[in-house]
């Protein structure tokens, strides 16, 4: 898990049932936060995508009845979101497939990681600082 | 489904008198002259099981019943001073669909005025224009601070308002300008680096979806520069990207 640093303590927090119905959450939870971090329109909506496409891949590995616990850790000019579930048996997402392509593109890291019937993705945006125009 | 509160009463006698009814109110009720006004309320009452039918479809959407009945029973007003017994069709025929629409109207003028107050629509047309004007001058896009100090808000509300910009079917995708940018722009997977893998999947793509995605993910593009060379506004590429990658997810995910 390089995108997140190890063992801080997360600035926010969510917990979530594994349930694409509050998926929306989520994405509006990541780019409320981008917003605070001043990120530019574009930034936010490449991470509100991040958000779904990342949620999906673990919603689709996640146990019956699991919740989807999202941590997100902020600095200035820098959003990173661990999104860890119950999924016992769990594959790493293909590093080679579409989703991982667009996760990849879309934000500056990203990172899974299977064990302990858990299935983590951690990604980070750091987009370059942005000029004052005025 | 044509039992009346008025006591039992056969879809065949039901039928009978409205042909009765209808032959009493005369022919030229559009216009405004009616016949016989007690003729008219008849068929009101006698029809109105038709209304209360409509409203209990409508029956989970948080709605009083008798609102609905109300709404529905304009509905019905339209239809009888509407309907021509010369055609041939059923009254009941004739007159769901307006009673219906009539509720459905009903509904949408609420909805609209709950999800968009005039403020809320006031703000997206303002961020819509901060928007294009910070793009420019500043070479990117903006941030949400920036939006805000020039439309006089907060933050907060400015990311309200990309929010419900972002799910409003008021900017469609599908206006003949945006598909003749689409259809000018290089959508070709030919001179891009792309796994084997993935390719087929974007192949399953519409041209225009597609030259958005290999635009965003392949070539590395900003939704702005995508927005630009497009002719269309940011917004719209991202509604588009997104509703794209929702169609792929359903489509891998079939495999299992």
């Amino acid at each position: 898990m390089d995108a997140v640093g190890g063992s801080r303590r997360p600035d926010v927090e969510l917990r979530l049932p594994a349930d694409s119905a509050y998926a929306s959450v989520l994405r509006t939870t990541t780019a409320g936060l981008a917003a605070r971090l001043d990120f530019t329109i574009d930034d936010i909506e490449d991470l509100r995508i991040a958000a779904s496409e990342a949620s999906a891949l673990m919603l689709d590995q996640a146990d019956p009845g699991a919740d989807l616990l999202c941590c997100y850790f902020l600095d200035p000019g820098r959003l990173a979101l661990r999104l860890t579930v119950q999924a016992t048996t769990a594959a790493p997402p293909d590093q080679d497939g579409f989703a991982w392509q667009v996760l990849s593109t879309l934000a500056s890291e990203v990172d899974s990681e299977v064990g302990d019937g858990r299935l983590t993705i951690a990604l980070a945006m750091q987009p370059e600082p942005v000029t004052d125009g005025g | 489904m044509t039992s009346s509160g008025l006591g039992p009463r056969g879809p065949e006698e039901t039928r009978r008198r409205t042909a009765e009814l209808f032959a009493r109110l005369g022919g030229t009720r559009a216009g405004g002259e009616v016949g016989d006004p007690a003729a008219r309320d008849e068929l009101v009452t006698l029809h109105l099981p038709l209304v209360e039918h409509a409203a209990r479809r409508f029956r989970d959407r948080g709605e009083p019943h008798d609102d609905l009945v109300q709404v529905g029973t304009i509905g019905l007003i339209n239809a009888i001073d509407r309907f021509d017994p010369e055609r041939g069709v059923e009254f009941s025929t004739f007159a769901t669909p307006t009673i219906v629409g009539e509720i459905q109207r009903h509904f949408r003028d609420r909805s609209r005025a709950i999800r968009l107050p005039r403020r809320v629509h006031e703000l997206q047309t303002a961020i819509a224009a901060a928007t294009g004007d910070l793009t420019q001058a500043l070479g990117r896009s903006p941030t949400p601070r920036e939006l805000a100090e020039v439309v006089g808000c907060s933050v907060e509300e400015i990311v309200e308002g990309l929010e419900s910009r972002l799910r409003s079917t008021t900017f469609s995708l599908h206006t003949p300008t945006d598909e003749a940018a689409l259809a000018r722009s290089d959508g070709s997977l030919e001179h891009v680096e792309i796994r084997e893998s993935v390719r087929p999947l974007l192949e399953s793509l519409e041209p225009r979806d597609r030259r958005i995605v290999v635009m965003r993910f392949f070539k590395n593009m900003t939704q702005s520069q995508i927005a630009a060379e497009l002719g269309v506004s940011q917004m719209q590429v991202s509604r588009l990207l997104t509703r794209t990658l929702d169609q792929l997810r359903s489509s891998w995910q079939e495999p299992g």
